[in-house]
């Protein structure tokens, strides 16, 4: 029966592992040893592990810095004698000797199920292409710059618009190069271009959305759909933009991922919420009035006569009168 | 010390136009003497003291009117003892330093008069005008200005203020804060008018004497105090904007033009116009002109709450330069940008409820489609009386607009109505 020794790093993942055969297993920095560690506050000869019933008898060789026991399944059914210097280690236990963690299993341990790859992560090798993003970053440009175009009523400046563009641009590929770093270090792969890809694809929705509920708002005269409606559906845009990129950068199942990135919206919702609870039922002596205006164009439909308008004054004035109620 | 030819020249000038001015005011100083010698006895120092710090808050002027000791002072003067009586009482204070407690028994917010009374005065009354007098004579303003003791400003008739539509007296002369509510006398020693505002370097204003016979009459004919204050105030507003409406709306609203649009004129003597356009500058990447009017009148109601306000503004815009998103983008700016004219605050009005829609008229020459904007609050204290918002602006062209709106404060609901008709039927784009 071999002997899987586990080297653990960050997070508890295996490093790198060392399989033993035979019964008796030595740890130590000492070449002379089954599993040779380089960690200079392990002692030469460390430690050595015995095969036992249910397990491996744990021995410590009076190493300078001792053995400690973080993990071990059984413990409970090994006999808690205290005078007893010598512990079991049941299949899957972890112990600590210097700066060094290391798990036992036996080579017949299960491991868990594979995991399916995400769609995006089996098209990854397209989304992360230059030839998708130099398009795409072209398109947000370009409906950012008519963006700004559109709305300038004074003088126009290149350096404003340039200012303005270059600050949102540069919010952008931070957060792709944030999300590189993110999957660098726990994939080993930064798929920066495919994270950047998303996030550009994601600003575009997001202008698209707007603008439709501008629209659509504006001739319904219902507010709502601009203050309300909107906001939401671009936090879902930030949940299921979050999800991509933890597909991308993480090992994380679906559920997990979802509940990772709309956990993180309903925060940003709960923030935002309470910012404004303040100013809930405060008084305001100006007048809100939705005061959205869009060109002839987008204009679909017709409107009231002056008569009907006139007459839908008067239920303006009843509830006034509710809200002028002295409490 | 030598004074070389030239300064003493001038210096022997300036003497000479001293001594001219001097002989001038002669006859005036000494009316003045006489008058404040005369009179001093009957104007009285107003006083609302806070019953907690038992301090004085607000002082003013007062004068007896007749023999029962009825002293007329400004409402704004004794507004707290009014709206909260159990916090404020009101005392006076003579000239010759003898104090004691008024008690207030009816007030004209619309005119900013108040009456009260001390049982314990004894001073002679002074005697009420009845006749105007005539432009341009010498009259002469009493009151404690700034607390320093009864002082009198001599200064000049200049008759009944025709552009607001309650009349004021112009008087030409220095009033400031502590002269309210003392009297302005003529030669002849008869209250003419009560002061009651200054729009500084020497033009004030005065409460016409007609007004505050009129409050002693109705006051007299009730012989006795108001009961609720509150309910007289508001019973006060809805008859003046109920009157001051019925006049406006029967008026016939003429018309001129803005750009391509026709705006209403001046509404004598209801509001003075305004106007401007960014046609001088150079950098102006669109056309707009505009015209504002508003009513001179604003009745006080207290600090942080007037009434009476009526404002109508219009605005024609030409894209220009700008495209046509540009061109709204602008448009929507200055369509985000209204507020009410008057002040108000949370204990006196509710929130403002707003609506919006399209609208297009539906006359043979006017069939534009429009974004119309009404927002209304209603008042806490005075039952039927709101502040209302109304804004209109044309959709249906990308190159121009026409934006037109209008405050009215202090209004009834079926006013409102009447007047939203009539001024969405007048100012138009056709």
């Amino acid at each position: 029966m071999a002997v899987i020794i586990e080297v653990l790093g960050w997070g508890g993942k295996s490093r790198h592992h060392y399989r033993v055969e035979g019964s008796s297993i030595s740890i130590g920095r000492g070449y002379q040893n089954d599993v040779v560690l380089s960690d200079s506050h392990i002692s030469a000869n460390h430690l050595r592990l015995d095969a036992v019933e249910g397990g491996w008898q744990l021995t410590d060789l009076d190493s300078l810095n001792g053995v400690e026991i973080i993990k071990n399944p059984s413990i409970n059914s090994v006999s808690a004698d205290s005078t007893s210097s010598e512990i079991v280690l049941a299949d899957g236990a972890e112990i600590k000797i210097g700066r060094t963690r290391l798990r036992i299993i036996a080579d017949s341990h299960p491991v868990d199920a594979a995991k399916e790859l995400h769609r995006l992560e089996k098209d990854v090798g397209q989304l992360n292409r230059f030839s998708i993003w130099l398009p795409l970053l072209l398109l947000v440009l370009i409906v950012d710059i008519t963006a700004l175009y559109a709305n300038s009523f004074v003088e126009w400046q290149w350096k404003n618009a340039l200012s303005s563009i270059l600050f949102t641009q540069v919010f952008l590929l931070m957060l792709a190069l944030f999300w590189g770093a993110v999957g660098r270090f726990l994939r080993e792969e930064a798929n920066f271009l495919g994270h950047y890809n998303l996030i550009l694809l994601a600003a575009l929705v997001y202008s698209a959305s707007d603008w439709f509920f501008g629209v659509i708002g504006y001739n319904l005269s219902a507010e709502f759909l601009i203050v309300a409606v909107a906001p939401l559906l671009n936090l879902m845009l930030v949940a299921v933009l979050l999800a991509a990129n933890f597909a991308l950068a993480t090992s994380m199942l679906a559920r997990q991922r979802w509940i990772t990135s709309v956990g993180f919206v309903l925060l940003l919702l709960i923030v935002s919420v309470a910012n404004q609870m303040q100013q809930w039922g405060e008084f305001s002596p100006y007048p809100e009035y939705f005061s959205a205006l869009e060109l002839p164009a987008l204009q679909i439909g017709g409107g009231e006569s002056v008569d009907e308008f006139i007459l839908s004054l008067d239920d303006l004035f009843t509830e006034a009168d509710q809200l002028a109620v002295k409490k | 010390m030598a004074i070389d030819k030239n300064t003493g020249r001038a210096i022997k000038f300036l003497l000479g136009l001293l001594v001219c001015w001097h002989i001038g005011v002669y006859s005036q100083t000494e009316s003045a003497q006489t008058l404040f010698a005369e009179n001093k006895a009957a104007i009285l120092q107003i006083q609302v003291i806070d019953v907690t710090s038992g301090s004085k808050s607000v002082i003013g002027s007062g004068f007896v009117v007749n023999a029962e000791g009825l002293i007329a002072t400004n409402y704004h003067v004794i507004q707290l003892a009014a709206s909260k009586p159990e916090q404020y009482r009101i005392e006076y204070l003579t000239a010759a330093d003898k104090t004691g407690d008024l008690q207030l028994l009816d007030v004209d917010v619309i005119n900013d008069l108040a009456l009260v009374s001390a049982s314990d005065l004894g001073a002679q009354p002074l005697s009420l005008a009845v006749t105007e007098p005539p432009i341009g004579v010498p009259v002469f303003a009493l009151g404690n200005p700034l607390d320093l003791g009864l002082t009198v400003v001599p200064g000049t008739y200049n008759g009944i203020n025709q552009t607001s539509y309650h009349p004021r007296v112009h008087f030409t002369g220095s009033l400031n804060s502590g002269m309210s509510g003392g009297p302005t006398l003529s030669e002849a020693g008869q209250v003419i008018g009560i002061n009651v505002s200054t729009a500084g370097n020497q033009v004030s204003f005065l409460v016409p004497v007609t007004a505050l016979h009129k409050l002693i009459a109705e006051y007299q004919g009730r012989a006795a105090a108001v009961g609720g204050m509150t309910q007289r105030i508001g019973q006060q507003l809805f008859d003046d904007q109920q009157e001051k409406f019925s006049r406006m709306l029967a008026l016939d609203w003429t018309t001129m033009p803005l750009g391509q649009a026709q705006v209403i004129d001046e509404l004598k003597p209801f509001v003075k116009c305004w106007g401007g356009s960014n046609s001088s500058s150079e950098k102006a990447q669109f056309l707009s002109a505009d015209r504002t009017c508003r009513s001179e009148d604003n009745i006080y109601l207290h600090g942080k709450f007037n009434s009476g306000i009526i404002e109508y503004q219009f605005f024609w815009l030409e894209a220009d330069k700008l495209n046509a998103p540009q061109f709204y983008a602008y448009y929507q700016r200055l369509f985000t940008d209204f507020v009410p004219g008057n002040k108000a605050d949370e204990k006196d009005v509710g929130d403002f409820n707003c609506d919006d829609q399209f609208v297009i008229a539906d006359s043979v020459e006017n069939q534009r489609k429009t974004k119309a904007v009404f927002c209304v609050r209603a008042y806490k204290d005075y039952p039927q009386l709101y502040d209302v918002l109304f804004l209109q602006g044309t959709v249906d062209d990308s190159r121009a607009a026409f934006l037109s709106h209008f405050t009215l404060a202090g209004v009834s609901q079926n006013n409102a109505r009447a007047f939203v008709r009539k001024f969405m039927g007048v100012a138009k784009w056709p």
